[in-house]
């Protein structure tokens, strides 16, 4: 019921921008702008400053709502350029920052378990994180949409576009990885 | 090892991450970064054009520069071989004149040679009078000493000094006229003659 109300009151934002009242994108800014920038962090291995891609994103949906014809959500449509841009950013990052980003991977990382015992302190989530982020992005996409967005099944595959299975079938291939990058900790 | 526990482990992972820093987009800001993506787009490829054209200018001018200054350096090489070949030529020539005027020293040498060998034939003349002379000389005094015959005798000592008077054959004939003449009246009893025929032969 909630869903249906929120989709109703997106297809009333965009018909009002649409019809040239600007105050409809601000409403738009205000309702997903926080989604998309925790989503943004998220895919691009938590840097915490993410208002490039953010005000990309929103650049990209100026731009292209008039062409959305509410076939999905306005969320599902804003998580598909948000998901877009994370992958251009990052490629253009790899790209600046090729020889430094082979510099940092060389370095070794700490398997080390916390000196006092406790099972997740902020270094077990570092790994974690770097986990995560050292996935590639077609098992980093799902994971991030699924368990930290905690999307349907359906929806994260409509935002990927991809099928269903193949949405299952990466989340399986990524969790085994993960398991590998992380037994140390998953067994604690 | 369950989906559960990965799915608790990143969630926490990302909570302890904290929240992205707060992002203040409005119209305005989207439509400044529109802005400025379209300057950018438009900007950046006419510099590139402008750095493409200016390098392409550069590079002309500088490809033209060397070309004359390549086209210099061949008219400079092809006066150079010019000069060369004319020096070739007047030295050829030189040379070729040098070998022209031996060659005809040389054939100026063996004609000399040549022409020494060859005897004087004013000389040669002169030795077949005499040696001519001489024979009639001979004759004469074989047919006046040898066959008595006088008269031809005289007549062929007349015919030589009258053919071959510079000769000393002449003054021979001469001597032998003189002594027939004085013959004639100092013969003795014996019939003897005062020449004597051997006399002629030691002289040739």
């Amino acid at each position: 019921m909630v869903v249906m109300a929120e989709t109703i009151d997106d297809e009333c934002l965009v018909r009002q921008f649409n019809q040239g009242d600007n105050s409809a994108f601000d409403g738009i800014v205000k309702k997903y702008s926080a989604d998309i920038a925790v989503l943004a962090n998220r895919l691009l291995g938590w840097p915490g400053d993410v208002e490039d891609v953010v005000q990309d994103v929103f650049l990209a949906v100026f731009v292209g709502l008039k062409k959305f014809r509410c076939e999905c959500s306005l969320k599902s449509w804003l998580f598909t350029i948000t998901i877009n841009k994370c992958r251009t950013y990052r490629y253009k990052r790899m790209l600046r920052l090729k020889k430094f980003s082979k510099a940092a991977d060389k370095m070794p990382r700490s398997h080390s378990r916390a000196a006092d015992g406790q099972l997740m302190d902020s270094e077990t989530f570092n790994r974690a994180r770097h986990a995560v982020t050292a996935l590639p992005a077609k098992y980093r996409e799902p994971i991030v949409l699924r368990y930290l967005q905690q999307l349907s099944i359906t929806e994260s595959s409509r935002i990927l576009g991809i099928s269903e299975n193949l949405l299952q079938v990466r989340l399986n291939r990524a969790r085994k990885r993960l398991r590998r990058e992380l037994a140390e900790l998953l067994e604690e | 090892m369950t989906e559960d526990k990965i799915q608790n482990l990143l969630q926490k992972a990302d909570e302890t991450a904290g929240r992205p820093t707060p992002v203040s987009i409005n119209l305005s800001t989207v439509r400044h970064r529109a802005n400025h993506k379209r300057i950018v787009s438009v900007a950046v490829p006419i510099a590139a054009a402008a750095v493409i054209l200016t390098t392409v200018g550069l590079w002309g001018l500088t490809a033209r520069n060397v070309k004359t200054q390549q086209q210099q350096k061949i008219v400079s090489l092809q006066d150079q071989i010019r000069q060369l070949r004319a020096r070739a030529d007047a030295t050829f020539n030189l040379v070729h004149e040098a070998l022209e005027n031996e060659r005809k020293q040389q054939r100026l040498d063996e004609l000399q040679a040549q022409l020494a060998s060859i005897p004087d034939p004013i000389e040669e003349i002169r030795e077949q009078v005499d040696k001519t002379a001489f024979n009639l000389v001979y004759q004469a005094d074989r047919m006046y000493r040898e066959l008595n015959l006088k008269r031809s005798a005289i007549q062929t000592y007349k015919r030589v000094i009258e053919l071959f008077p510079e000769t000393q054959w002449a003054d021979v004939a001469r001597q032998r006229l003189l002594e027939i003449k004085n013959s004639r009246y100092k013969k003795d009893s014996k019939g003897d003659l005062l020449w004597k025929p051997q006399n002629v032969h030691s002289s040739c």
